[in-house]
């Protein structure tokens, strides 16, 4: 698995923040592509690689507290830094258990903006590998034959192949071909491994 | 017995028929000494015990009198003496006797009656009198402490819209100083990070002097812009509305002396007014000017608070100036201003009061001088400040 260059995104209605935050992220080689408004930041295409979001507090068309809760309804994951110009504690305390990595209050320092982005995007690298682990496994788990995704169902519900074999009306050799299969397939070297593969896809389907 | 023998409540009825008989008894014995002395007519004191009986005695008493006395003047003075018998020559004597003894009698007794009814109905009145007095006076006392709490409730009141109004102001203060801070905040947040990009691309081997030189240049750019920031908040404080239109300074100073009628009488000043006849009108904003009047009024009364041993004087005074200007001076009797503060009190924020924003008369300050005029304060020498501002004349409409 590469590991593609993260990027900054930066929402901020004000023209000069969002330049100096762009050549302040420039001087540190990280690169920033800036958004006048909410909208704007959604219409652009992102790219897949580990990203966090620089978001101004009060913006024109929606406050950034609000559009915090609608990409979480939206299920777009993007770690959070907020920035603003006159917060307060209520404010950031909404901001920090809706999840969101820092609250910085202008005018803050460079190295806090800084730092504050690097545990975003430390944050987003990590869900972005496990998504990618994920879509992996995903790929392999449809790689299978409808017999044989039946025959894993049984194998992490903790069956033997004797039980599949009666469940499923054959053969207990056959089973255990479709079973070698299932393995191989899903490049699992154990069945707990199979099981941990099985939860992964459960879990990403369900918030899908 | 009937109330007729009420004059003696607590002397017993036995009492009185024997008062009857003893005056009927001292009238025979008086008549009998005194007959052959002194010359009587008619029977004079049995006349007298016979009043003297209905009077003290009541009716029956009296009646008891009139037997006796006829029985007596009949047994001793009507021949045929000490006998029962009357001749007839003296029958018309002795029934002339009989009869106007009972009238005397009778009469007696009813004027004693009456004067005693008019006796008990002067005492009844009397106490229905002081009863109702009494009740009076309660319900006085009730009312007097009616209208205190009525008092208290309305101070309550009064201190509570004050207490609003304050709160109020504060708030929008708040949102005001909020939006203020954002507005300021903003350059200041680019002038910050540049100043931090800067210090990275001179930290980076070798310096990117390009990128320092363009970081450098957007400083000093958003610095200007935080002034400028500043700047248009001061001229929307000054500017903001303003509505310019010819104003009567007199009418107006009337105007701020009844709404602050309240705040005047509350606080015990005494408002003069010292108003010059046929005053040049002004041109200015009527409702800023209002405030500006307000804000030295309310000054000059806050002034005065602590001030108990002389009168808390508040003068109002409109003038035109040797150059033709309108003057404006509110004079207090108050605590005064020191020489190093005269300067300092229109600055925002400052107050030598206890419960002051600092903010009244540094408004008035700007007010005034977005009108072109000035507003300055002086001391009153011994006691007090008088706060005055000027304003050019509006000379078409001088009248």
């Amino acid at each position: 698995m590469k590991d593609p260059a993260p990027i900054v995104f930066v929402v901020d209605d004000d023209a000069s923040v969002r330049e100096a935050i762009r050549n302040l992220l420039a001087s540190v080689s990280l690169r920033a592509e800036t958004f006048g408004s909410t909208r704007e930041f959604l219409s652009a295409q992102r790219s897949q690689s580990p990203a966090c979001l620089v978001l101004d507090v009060r913006l024109p068309d929606v406050s950034g507290l609000e559009f915090q809760r609608e990409l979480a309804i939206g299920g777009i994951e993007i770690p959070i830094v907020f920035i603003t110009g006159h917060g307060d504690i209520p404010m950031s305390v909404q901001a920090m258990k809706a999840g969101a990595v820092q609250f910085l209050t202008k005018p803050f320092r460079g190295q806090e903006l800084l730092d504050a982005i690097q545990e975003a995007i430390a944050k987003d690298r990590a869900a972005w590998e496990r998504r990618a682990q994920t879509a992996e496994v995903r790929a392999r788990h449809d790689s299978l034959t409808p017999r044989e995704k039946e025959v894993m169902n049984l194998v992490v519900a903790g069956l033997l192949n004797k039980q599949i074999a009666a469940e499923l009306g054959a053969s207990e050799l056959t089973i255990k071909t479709h079973r070698g299969r299932v393995m191989e397939k899903m490049q699992a070297d154990s069945v707990a491994a199979l099981v941990r593969m099985a939860e992964k896809l459960k879990s990403s389907a369900v918030r899908e | 017995m009937p109330s007729a023998s009420s004059p003696a409540k607590h002397v017993p009825l036995a009492v009185h028929f024997g008062l009857a008989v003893a005056m009927v008894s001292a009238a025979l014995g008086l008549t009998i000494l005194l007959r052959n002395s002194v010359s009587i007519t008619g029977y004079i004191f049995f006349y007298a015990a016979v009043v003297a009986a209905s009077w003290y005695g009541g009716r029956w008493p009296g009646v008891l009198a009139v037997v006796l006395s006829t029985l007596a003047v009949e047994y001793y003075f009507m021949p045929p003496l000490h006998s029962f018998g009357v001749r007839r020559e003296f029958l018309p004597l002795f029934i002339e006797f009989a009869a106007s003894s009972l009238v005397i009698s009778w009469f007696s007794s009813w004027r004693k009656e009456a004067e005693a009814a008019l006796t008990r109905a002067r005492s009844e009145l009397q106490i229905r009198v002081e009863e109702r007095t009494a009740e009076l006076r309660q319900t006085n006392q009730q009312l007097v402490a009616e209208i205190a709490e009525r008092q208290r409730a309305e101070e309550a009141y009064r201190e509570a819209q004050a207490e609003l109004a304050r709160v109020g102001r504060m708030s929008a203060l708040g949102t005001l100083a909020a939006s203020i801070s954002h507005e300021v905040n903003q350059p200041l947040a680019a002038v910050v990070t540049n100043a931090d990009a800067c210090s990275m691309w001179l930290a980076s081997d070798p310096p990117n002097l390009e990128e320092v030189r363009a970081a450098v240049d957007s400083i000093a750019r958003e610095g200007t812009r935080a002034s400028d920031v500043i700047r248009r908040i001061r001229a929307m404080f000054t500017k903001a509305g303003s509505e310019m239109a010819s104003v009567e300074i007199n009418d107006l100073i009337g105007e701020v002396a009844g709404l602050m009628q309240d705040e005047i009488s509350k606080n015990a000043v005494e408002l003069h007014l010292e108003l010059r006849d046929g005053l040049p009108a002004t041109i200015a904003d009527r409702v800023q000017l209002q405030q500006v009047i307000v804000n030295l009024v309310q000054n000059g009364i806050e002034a005065m608070t602590a001030v108990e041993d002389r009168p808390r004087r508040l003068i109002i005074r409109s003038d035109v100036t040797p150059a033709g200007e309108i003057l404006v001076a509110v004079s207090d009797s108050g605590i005064g201003i020191e020489a190093k503060d005269q300067k300092r009190i229109f600055n925002a924020f400052f107050t030598t009061k206890a419960q002051g924003m600092g903010m009244g008369l540094s408004i008035s300050h700007s007010i005034i001088e977005a009108h072109g005029g000035r507003l300055w304060a002086s001391s009153n020498g011994v006691h007090g400040a008088t706060l005055q501002f000027t304003l050019a004349a509006h000379s078409s409409t001088a009248s």
